[in-house]
């Protein structure tokens, strides 16, 4: 995904709200295709959150760690 | 006994010895603070025990105590298995004793029973008094009215490096029959004795330092019900806890009454392992509520497409017969328009008797148009004749 990274909370937000919008059935049409991509993406992205390690994430344990042992 | 006769010391200690035999009971029971509590070798148990004012704290008695091996192996395991606390330094506790005084060794009480209850009685004023103050300082829900975090994903866990309940929390974590990813990291501090409240609250002090980094913290210990609670049980550690800024998890193995440190957390659980359930059952929560979205947005969005679908199949429905109607209803209006052309002819008013009269080819509108000999022409249906005004009569307004 290009688009910048949320947050789990806020990408969850963001599903319910398409979610109402598309069962509330007064949803465009030509809005339809654009909603199911993003809610495609958002669901893409939150699975990932689940379930795929973040190097983000294991880089700052390591700098942690890191600290640790320095301190003894 | 002779009043100027020095007696030995021996003689001394052994009329001491004497009387106090005959003047107290052979048992009683006792009340009083551990001050002390050393075991020998041999499975002995040497016990100081004090009595303090209650306002001052200040020592007011103090005494020695034996419990001999034989009484002290089945005394031991039977206070902590009802207290759950060891025979320790602190506790206050109910013995019965025999006062003995021996010649070399002085004062000392042989203790051969003791009353758990007691115990267990103070253990819960004083762990109440600490709830007390917490309460009335407003901070006994802090933790607990905390949201839990969407994904505790990043867990900051103090506990013992060397206990069990760590490695069991890990190992509950990392198989989780999902395949979620768990980040827990390890903050160790002593989990037993009189350095935990020290201990846990400089773990807290170091997760604090980096708090954006972690979701969720866990405080954990391995070991079942059979260990020393009452080091969970200050004040200081319930009160840096129940302030901290991210929930608390506790799993600190035990089955009896709450700790204080586990009636200030956020969320208590029973054993390290419950601990890891809760945090893998909270993503599994999110895991399903994401499967739900899929599956209702599929629906969802083909029951969008279907109602377009009909109403665009009710309109091409509809078209046919709308436009026979139209044009119909301009039909209609066409034959009217005819009708009304075909009333306003001037053949059809010619034909019912009328006829048109000119002067000098001027149609006549009044009397005042013809003047008396004048020639008029005058056309009716089929045909026109000339006829002359013989008279002229205009009538009187």
């Amino acid at each position: 995904m290009s688009e910048k990274p949320v947050s789990y909370v806020r990408a969850a937000e963001r599903l319910e709200a398409i979610m109402a919008e598309i069962e509330s059935g007064t949803v465009d049409i030509d809005k339809l295709s654009a909603l199911l991509k993003e809610a495609d993406g958002l669901i893409k992205f939150c699975r990932d959150k689940l379930y795929k390690v973040d190097n983000e994430v294991n880089a700052i344990l390591q700098r942690m760690s890191d600290d640790l042992s320095v301190e003894g | 006994m002779n009043g100027n006769e020095p007696l030995s010391l021996y003689s001394l200690n052994n009329l001491v010895r004497n009387t106090l035999a005959q003047g107290l009971p052979s048992a009683c029971w006792v009340v009083g603070e551990l001050s002390e509590v050393r075991e020998t070798q041999a499975g002995h148990c040497y016990v100081e025990l004090v009595e303090r004012d209650e306002a001052t704290q200040e020592m007011v008695a103090k005494a020695r105590g034996t419990i001999w091996a034989r009484i002290y192996s089945l005394l031991k395991p039977y206070f902590l298995e009802q207290t759950g606390e060891r025979f320790s330094v602190g506790l206050k506790v109910m013995l019965k004793v025999t006062v003995v005084f021996h010649e070399l060794y002085g004062f000392s009480l042989d203790i051969c029973d003791i009353e758990p209850a007691y115990t267990l009685g103070d253990i819960a004023r004083r762990k109440q008094a600490i709830l007390n103050r917490l309460k009335a300082e407003g901070v006994i829900d802090l933790n607990k009215e905390l949201p839990f975090p969407a994904l505790p994903q990043r867990i900051a866990v103090i506990s013992s490096s060397f206990a069990a309940g760590y490695g069991d929390f890990c190992d509950q974590l990392m198989n989780n029959p999902y395949g979620f990813v768990f980040y827990p990291h390890l903050f160790a501090a002593p989990m037993q004795g009189n350095k935990v409240e020290q201990g846990v609250i400089s773990a807290l002090d170091r997760i604090a330092e980096n708090i954006d980094s972690w979701d969720v913290v866990v405080i954990i210990r391995g070991g079942g019900a059979t260990s020393d609670l009452s080091c969970f049980d200050t004040y200081d550690l319930a009160n840096n806890c129940a302030q901290f800024p991210l929930p608390i998890i506790t799993g600190i193995g035990h089955q009896r009454d709450d700790t204080v440190l586990d009636a200030v957390a956020h969320t208590r659980a029973k054993t390290p392992t419950a601990a890891a359930e809760l945090l893998i059952h909270a993503v599994a929560a999110q895991n399903a509520m994401l499967e739900d979205v899929s599956a209702r947005l599929g629906v969802a969005a083909r029951s969008v497409l279907e109602t377009r679908r009909r109403q665009l199949a009710a309109t091409l429905q509809r078209l046919p017969v709308s436009v026979a109607l139209y044009l119909q209803r301009q039909g209609h209006r066409l034959d009217m328009w005819e009708q009304r052309a075909k009333a306003a002819s001037p053949e059809r008013i010619l034909s019912l008797g009328y006829g048109i009269m000119r002067v000098n080819g001027r149609v006549v509108r009044s009397i005042d148009d013809v003047e008396e000999g004048a020639q008029l022409v005058t056309t009716v249906a089929g045909g026109s004749f000339t006829s002359v005004v013989t008279e002229k009569n205009k009538n009187n307004e």
